[in-house]
């Protein structure tokens, strides 16, 4: 049923021209080199240490792998991850 | 920048926050919308950034997570605030030192008068004291116009005059007027100042008394101040009144300067071998005191500076204090020699920078002779430089009245 939904509001979003993180509520990652990671739409931290976060979304978590990683910016609609990012992970 | 801004105005805190699940602390204050930033953790715990007003509203959230929280650090004007209420004086000496600093920076303290060559500046102190520019004055209170005014018209000399203020200088600019020299128009001949062979002469106003050829001598009259009328033909009639008048003419003669120049082969060339001794004498009224000898060594050749200090007048008139430091350089004897070619040059050079002194500007150069003399010791070279040129040798000298003027 959700499968069926999702892809009917996918076709949607194709024909009017809508981004599709905001019909589907995907989450948006943006990257910086390999220094900052910009989580917007997510749904809170699960875990947080120097070298793993792990960010609590829509379906799933993203592991975020690294070391001297820091949040630097923490709010609702978004999360900014600074320090060197070695590996993200989806994991549905 | 503009979000530090906000915080520094809100007021930031730093905490601690240990327990089980830091992490539901944190989305619980994301729940929130607490706005958090900074966040670390190494092994004492998790640290995160808060504002101020954020920390009251977090106690609730705190409990609920089953965490503790410690403040480690705060930062922002409301802390800043506090702090300066318990040290009341000193913001009030800060405001106080403003306000003195404002006060006397509106007060003239010094007048600096620029721009004058001929006008003595105290007179124009003077002026300016007299109609209210003084030191000690409220700067809104000067009338400027007033002060410029009347210095334009004590002083006629004065072409422009301006007054500005910079900081608590007051800068009087005067512009003087070029007043074109007044001619002497006393009666006056011409003498030659220099030896020479006139090569040219041409009387514009008096009478010649030598010719294109002659040889005059220092002092020697060229140009005599008398009015001229037509050639004198018979000596024995008596000659019409003459009337002084001032010489005027074109004389030019040729002149030769000469000048030696030597310069030694080997010299002896003094230099300091960096050590030195300092003594200190003292002296009171008649008495002098060492206060530090320098011990006499007749084998070394030493250099001596003497430094003396003096007390400014007003504090010296009692008792004059005095004190000399004198310092005692070792120096080192070296020899220099310098070639037979290099020797020349130098003299040379000796030679004509002797002569430039003598030469005027406008002085035509018509030959230069260097000429190397022999000399019986062997040490020396010496060059002899003559010049010879074509100048004016004229020089007005006032005929004074009691002077009367023989005419030929």
């Amino acid at each position: 049923m959700q499968y069926r939904k999702n892809r009917h509001l996918q076709r949607l979003a194709g024909i009017l021209e809508i981004p599709q993180d905001i019909v589907l509520d995907l989450p948006r990652i943006t990257m910086l080199g390999n220094r900052q990671l910009l989580v917007e739409n997510h749904k809170g931290i699960i875990e947080y240490t120097p070298s793993l976060v792990r960010i609590k979304l829509e379906q799933g978590e993203l592991l975020i792998h690294g070391h001297e990683l820091i949040l630097s910016n923490l709010q609702v609609e978004q999360i900014l991850v600074e320090g060197t990012v070695e590996e993200v992970k989806y994991d549905m | 920048m503009i979000c530090n801004m906000s915080h520094y105005i809100s007021g930031t805190v730093k905490i601690k926050v240990s327990g089980v699940m830091p992490e539901k602390f944190i989305n619980l204050c994301v729940i929130q919308n607490i706005f958090l930033w900074g966040l670390t953790k190494n092994n004492e715990g998790l640290f995160v950034c808060m504002r101020l007003a954020d920390f009251f509203t977090i106690r609730p959230i705190v409990r609920n997570s089953k965490n503790h929280i410690q403040v480690v650090d705060y930062s922002g004007l409301p802390f800043f605030a506090r702090k300066m209420k318990r040290r009341k004086m000193l913001v009030i000496g800060a405001v106080l030192f403003l306000i003195i600093l404002n006060t006397l920076v509106s007060y003239i303290w010094f007048i600096d008068i620029v721009g004058v060559k001929s006008i003595s500046p105290q007179q124009i102190r003077d002026i300016v004291y007299e109609n209210g520019l003084k030191p000690g004055m409220l700067r809104n209170d000067i009338p400027i116009k007033k002060v410029e005014n009347q210095i334009m018209l004590t002083l006629p000399e004065v072409a422009w005059v301006g007054i500005s203020f910079t900081g608590i200088h007051a800068v009087v600019e005067i512009v003087e007027k070029t007043i074109p020299k007044t001619q002497d128009k006393a009666p006056a001949n011409i003498i030659a100042i220099k030896d020479g062979v006139i090569t040219e002469i041409i009387a514009l106003a008096g009478q010649s008394l030598v010719k294109k050829g002659d040889t005059v001598k220092k002092g020697d009259l060229l140009i005599k101040g008398v009015s001229y009328e037509g050639p004198i033909v018979d000596s024995t009639i008596s000659s019409p009144p003459s009337q002084k008048i001032r010489a005027n003419g074109i004389i030019k003669a040729r002149v030769w300067y000469e000048s030696y120049g030597e310069s030694e082969l080997v010299t002896n060339v003094y230099e300091r071998t960096g050590r030195q001794e300092i003594g200190v004498s003292l002296k009171v009224g008649q008495q002098e005191f060492q206060l530090k000898r320098v011990a006499e060594k007749p084998e070394k050749i030493v250099e001596v500076e003497v430094f003396n200090k003096k007390l400014s007048w007003w504090r010296n008139q009692d008792i004059a204090v005095e004190s000399n430091i004198s310092t005692y350089y070792e120096l080192n004897a070296k020899r220099v020699e310098i070639s037979m070619e290099e020797a020349k040059e130098q003299s040379k050079v000796r030679a004509i920078t002797a002569l430039q002194s003598l030469i005027p500007e406008t002085a035509h150069v018509l030959s230069r002779n260097i000429e190397v003399l022999q000399m019986p010791e062997k040490n020396l070279v010496r060059v002899k430089v003559s010049v010879e040129t074509v100048e004016d040798i004229g020089e007005f000298v006032t005929i004074k009245d009691e002077d009367n003027i023989p005419l030929n």
